[in-house]
């Protein structure tokens, strides 16, 4: 919210300066983001009377001025059409400086004005336009800026109409409606600064009106209690015009639009006392009757700026006409968030009906929130309106709509009350103040509440308690002191919690502990970045179209997202089941970018699985669990070139980086022979219970542009959170001996079945477990290898752990094992 | 001169001669068999002795011995020159650029986000805080009600939600209704319902907003810290975060709380640390925007009400949270600019520096 240093004064005697003010405003938590001097930009602008205005000799369309200036004469050429002799204008001699104007109509560094030749008149600077000082919502007329007739020529203009004012731009959090004001931060300011003083409320005492209406009108009914309190004022032979310059300024510098003199009265009030107000055109309300009552459901009204809103039960309306059996009263405001179309203020209007009502924030907050409104007022109200300032607004605003427009005012309200909440007394230990700010002086501590204006209670005198307890009652402006913690938090912001000392925590009786998730995702990180991996963080959000892209089959739950319900764009609108098309995007983005070299790239993150599929992929209902993933993708690089022997990736050395994830947590791991949708047809490997190792099929990575072969990877983290501790044993003290063993495989069998058989053929020729380790050491085809067969070379390690084998024994065992193997249908070499 | 004594000169000279021209360890071999061998020229004179006298033997044993044993030196000595000569030429050779491109695979990198998460539990894990996680996809209830954001509540505007479809069918049921969380907070009441008091934990996370501009994205990533034990002054969250920070950036940073406000905490605070580009040197910074501080992490005293929802007496128990966005401290301390380069996959810029 942004603040008029000028107008602050208006309500506090304050000796800081802006700069300390903000300061302060700043540590006891109503930030000040910025503080701004718009007329920092302006210099040199004067006021000045055009003498004289003729056409300009030759060109047309331009006027020649003769200006008086109070230091002499100026000549100044312009082709506005709206001077006339004897109006009074800002002055820009050459020397002087705007703010300059950007295309966006911000404003920008400074220009300096000049002389400019137009024809043969030499223009000395110019007259300028409200546009021209940065004020463009100002002066509704296009062209000069004509001023009030008592404007002093000669005068800077930094010194009239809040020209020269300071800005404070204000974050108000939420908890402080009351500071949405001028009054409010005036408060404020006393509480900071004891010695300042609140000034009386800048309007005539007794402005409130005795006179009776002189046109008919009803009552007003409050069935709802939402609404606490509701007045009307009258100002009648209200004659709508643009309000005065000063106020204009003031609008417009603190981001509302100036309209007419009625609608800125309502607005103008609004900022410096934080009322939203609203005025009706009487001749325009259906009925003389005000009900503000609960919307029906279904209920609809046509808002001000032109929308139709379907209400519920939970909206509150302002409505006109008297409530009876079977027939509803007309909607006329949507209650505290906005005004109905038909009932405003027209150029024309001759009688306003000004309404000032306390509505409920949570009310306002619900329909505001619910419809996506947030108007000056819905945002006011559903921050909290303090209750005691319908009243005051209404007479406040009556008494600009007489200054502003001659309306004529003095009329009584017409007023209706439900109850009032009454600030309740809030009890203050001493006990807690000590413990939360390790400091306790209640008699300073008083003083401090008071000067933010809560008041100790005197009913609460406390003989029973002593000195160390004390209640005190907020101001009804503050409706968000109702615990003892928020009186605390007003002591402690206002002493700055810089001060309280430094503490680090005491001993607990546990330890801290990283917990199984985080460190085994410490541990895997470690692993894949040390073998050449990249971390990535990707979005948890997929377009749907990653269904497709990985042609996920129906009965795969990872072809069932969850669907947003408001997603941010096309792009992010399911949840992703599986990391995959996020680390395709990242190698994507990394080849677009111009990396030619190895992609290789994990992520650690969450899966979104839904318990079962779903017909309706949009709709709901169903449970859904989230799932830690370790996922890894591999690409050689658009150019793998290097002065080496090939070291490109391929499946099993992908299938190295696999295993040595798995082994770090003491697992081994079968891979066996697998399917995945995406995957390539002959390199797809499923590690049973933890994930899948596969080549993209050569569709999809056609498909998504990449001309080497992509190798992915995911794996269930949950089964890898406890460690498998390694088992331990001593090589044994004897010798080894070492036999190879050459066959043909046909290449339907893998190796780990060859394994498993030459394993069992030793077992089956041995009491006693001898064959330490079998390895395959070579692997060949071609020349001499018949079609589907491959040539596999192994090396048998043959060790006792009691004995040393002897040769003999270690032929019979092998030359027995080839035996076996050969009859299974091996080819032996 | 005796006639052993000749030969053995001789012997000896000759020995000399051929020693020098010997260039290779193979041809000392040679040279050695020819006069330390079986049929080598010492031997021959050695097997001599038996002809001699038993007066001359003694002395004549004693002058060969001694030749053999200069010999054998001398062919050790000359070995070794060899292989040193070999050595040498060898490992000229063999020698390799070592300024060539490594082979085999470079490292990968980390994110700096992810490291900024395990560094900072690290770092708090010191000061006995545990992690606790919780669910991405949160029901309305721990998101927002329990932390004393009730539907109608204005602090809701602060952040945009994103809703699962179920969100809208049943007005009354709001509670159950699913979203992606906003914040990590909503780890707070989980931890107290499951682990009681009193508890100090970290929560890191993904979190998100309806919210995309180069300033903001709709996934970031946060850690919410929550202390709840007897007693407990704002002045141990103070120690707890400036011990935080400090660690963090590895340095001692000038820190300063400012009011602030959440409705799940009170009192409320903020925490600006000194610009870490400037040091509040420089007007024009662009990381601080001239102000010399950086806003990085929301706190408070935890409400009574969030205590009361953790499933615990707040009349026994108080404590305090803290929220604070990885993505922001890891950028700081970094130096990345821009948001959005975290979260594409991009490895050009996250092995920036190195070649492709």
């Amino acid at each position: 919210m942004i603040v008029s240093w000028q107008l602050l004064n208006r309500f506090v005697d304050l000796s800081a300066s802006p700069e300390e003010a903000a300061f302060r405003l700043t540590m006891s938590g109503a930030e000040v983001e910025s503080i701004e001097r718009p007329g920092a930009l302006i210099s040199g602008v004067v006021v000045a009377r055009v003498q004289s205005l003729e056409r300009h000799p030759s060109k047309e369309n331009l006027f020649v001025a003769e200006l008086d200036t109070s230091k002499g004469k100026a000549v100044c050429v312009t082709a506005a059409t709206n001077l006339k002799a004897g109006d009074k204008v800002f002055y820009g001699a050459p020397g002087a400086t705007l703010p300059g104007i950007t295309p966006h109509g911000a404003a920008s560094e400074k220009v300096e004005l000049g002389l400019r030749d137009f024809g043969e008149v030499r223009s000395e600077g110019m007259m300028l336009s409200a546009a021209e000082l940065g004020l463009p919502d100002v002066d509704i007329v296009e062209g000069i800026l004509v001023l009030p007739g008592d404007a002093p020529v000669g005068a800077d203009a930094l010194s009239l109409y809040g020209l020269g004012d300071v800005l404070l731009d204000i974050s108000v959090t939420p908890n402080r409606g009351d500071l949405l004001s001028v009054l409010g931060i005036a408060r404020e300011l006393k509480g900071l600064y004891p010695d300042s003083v609140l000034k009386p409320m800048p309007w005539e005492e007794n402005v409130a009106g005795t006179k009776d209406w002189p046109v008919e009108f009803g009552t007003i009914a409050l069935p709802d209690d939402g609404c606490l309190n509701y007045h009307l004022g009258l100002a009648t032979n209200v004659g709508i015009a643009p309000s005065p310059l000063e106020i204009r300024v003031a609008l417009a510098r603190l981001g509302m639009r100036p309209i007419s003199n009625i609608v800125d009265a309502t607005n103008y009030v609004m900022l410096l006392l934080g009322q939203p107000l609203h005025a009706f055109d009487l001749n325009t309300l259906p009925e003389r009757e005000i009900t503000v009552r609960s919307a029906s459901e279904g209920e609809k009204i046509v808002t001000l700026d032109g929308k139709e809103r379907l209400l519920t039960a939970k909206d509150m309306l302002v409505t006109s006409g008297k409530e009876t059996l079977g027939a509803r009263t007309r909607p006329i405001s949507l209650a505290g968030v906005m005004g109905g179309k038909q009932t405003g203020v027209h150029d024309d209007t001759g009688i306003v009906v000004l309404e000032g009502a306390s509505f409920s924030a949570r009310r306002v907050g619900h329909t505001s929130r619910r419809l996506g409104v947030a108007s000056e007022a819905a945002f006011r109200y559903s921050r909290g309106v303090d209750p005691t300032l319908s009243a005051l607004g209404v007479d406040y605003a009556l008494f600009l709509m007489s200054e502003w427009s001659g309306a004529t005012t003095g009329y009584k309200k017409i007023s209706a009350f439900n109850a009032q909440p009454e600030p309740q007394p809030v009890v203050l230990t001493k006990k807690k103040l000590q413990t939360y700010l390790l400091w306790s002086d209640m008699e300073e501590s008083t003083q401090i509440l008071e000067g933010y204006g809560i008041r100790r209670a005197n009913k609460f005198e406390s003989e029973k308690f002593g000195e160390n307890v004390r209640a005190f009652t907020p101001p009804t402006w503050r409706p968000d002191i109702a615990i003892e913690e928020d009186l605390i938090e007003e002591i402690g912001r206002y002493r700055g919690y810089d001060k309280a000392p430094v503490r680090l925590p005491g001993v607990l009786p546990r330890r801290g502990d990283i917990g199984a998730e985080t460190s085994l995702a410490g541990v895997l990180r470690a692993c894949a970045i040390a073998r050449g991996y990249v971390e990535a963080i990707t979005y948890s959000f997929l377009p749907e179209s990653f269904v497709s892209t990985l042609r996920l089959p129906d009965d795969d739950l990872r072809a069932h997202p969850l669907f947003l319900a408001n997603p941010i764009s096309q792009d992010w609108m399911t949840m992703r089941t599986t990391l995959l098309p996020g680390l395709l995007n990242g190698l994507r983005e990394s080849v677009a970018s111009g990396w030619r070299g190895p992609v290789r790239l994990f992520e650690i993150g969450r899966v979104f699985l839904r318990d079962e599929p779903h017909s309706d992929s949009r709709s709901h209902s169903a449970g859904h669990r989230e799932l830690d993933v370790l996922a890894g993708l591999v690409y050689s690089g658009t150019d793998p070139r290097t002065p080496w022997a090939e070291t490109r990736d391929d499946f099993l050395s992908v299938k190295a980086d696999v295993l040595a994830l798995l082994e770090i947590r003491g697992r081994g791991a079968a891979f066996t022979r697998g399917s995945e949708p995406f995957g390539h047809a002959g390199q797809t490997a499923l590690i049973p219970g933890i994930g899948y190792l596969a080549r993209l099929s050569p569709a999809i990575e056609r498909e998504l542009g990449f001309a080497e072969p992509v190798y992915v990877f995911e794996l269930t983290l949950t089964v890898l959170e406890n460690a498998e501790k390694p088992v331990y044993t001593p090589a044994s003290s004897f010798p080894a001996s070492f036999r190879d063993i050459s066959m043909l495989v046909s290449n339907d069998r893998t190796q780990d079945e060859v394994l498993a058989e030459i394993r069992a053929s030793v077992d089956e020729r041995s009491s006693a477990k001898i064959l330490e380790s079998v390895k395959l050491f070579d692997i060949y085809s071609g020349k001499g290898i018949p079609e589907g067969y491959r040539g596999m070379a192994f090396s048998l390690c043959y060790r006792a752990f009691d004995r040393t084998l002897n040769d003999e024994e270690v032929d019979k065992i092998h030359n027995s094992v080839r035996d076996a193997l050969s009859k299974k249908g091996y080819n032996m070499r | 001169m005796s006639d052993l004594e000749n030969q053995v000169e001789e012997v000896k000279s000759s020995f000399d001669r051929a020693v020098v021209s010997i260039a290779t360890t193979d041809a000392l071999q040679k040279l050695k068999v020819q006069y330390l061998g079986k049929k080598g020229a010492l031997t021959v004179l050695l097997k001599s002795l038996g002809s001699l006298s038993p007066e001359e033997r003694p002395l004549a044993g004693e002058t060969l011995n001694a030749l053999r044993d200069a010999l054998e030196q001398k062919i050790e000595d000359k070995r070794q020159t060899l292989i040193r000569a070999e050595d040498a030429e060898a490992e000229a050779l063999g020698r390799v650029d070592v300024t060539l491109p490594p082979r085999g695979r470079p490292a990968g990198a980390f994110h700096p986000v992810a490291q900024t998460m395990h560094e900072i539990v690290a770092i708090m894990q010191g000061l006995g805080y545990s992690v606790a996680l919780g669910p991405e996809i949160e029901e309305d209830y721990y998101n927002f009600e329990c932390l004393n954001m009730p539907s109608w509540h204005p602090a809701r505007d602060m952040q945009d939600t994103f809703y699962f479809p179920d969100s809208e069918e049943s007005d009354g049921e709001t509670s159950k209704r699913r979203l992606l969380r906003t914040h990590t907070s909503p780890v707070q009441v989980r931890a107290m319902l499951r682990y009681g008091a009193p508890l100090r934990i970290v929560c890191p996370g993904r979190v998100y907003r309806r919210d995309n501009d180069p300033t903001h994205s709709p996934m970031f990533n946060q850690l919410e810290g929550l202390l709840v034990e007897k007693d407990v002054s704002f002045s141990v969250l103070k120690g707890s975060l400036i011990e935080l920070m400090n660690g963090f950036f590895g340095r001692e940073l000038k820190s300063r709380f400012r009011a602030s406000y959440f409705p799940f905490t009170e009192p409320s605070m903020e925490l600006d640390i000194e610009c870490v580009e400037c040091g509040g040197k420089n007007s024009n910074c662009r990381v601080c925007r001239g102000t010399g501080w950086l806003e990085v992490c929301g706190m408070g005293m935890t409400h009574p009400f969030v205590i009361r929802a953790g499933g615990i007496d707040p009349e026994e128990y108080n404590g305090f949270a803290f929220g604070m966005g990885l993505d922001r401290m890891a950028m700081l301390k970094y130096g990345i600019n821009d948001l959005r380069y975290l979260f594409d996959g991009n490895v050009s810029y996250f092995l920036s520096g190195r070649d492709a």
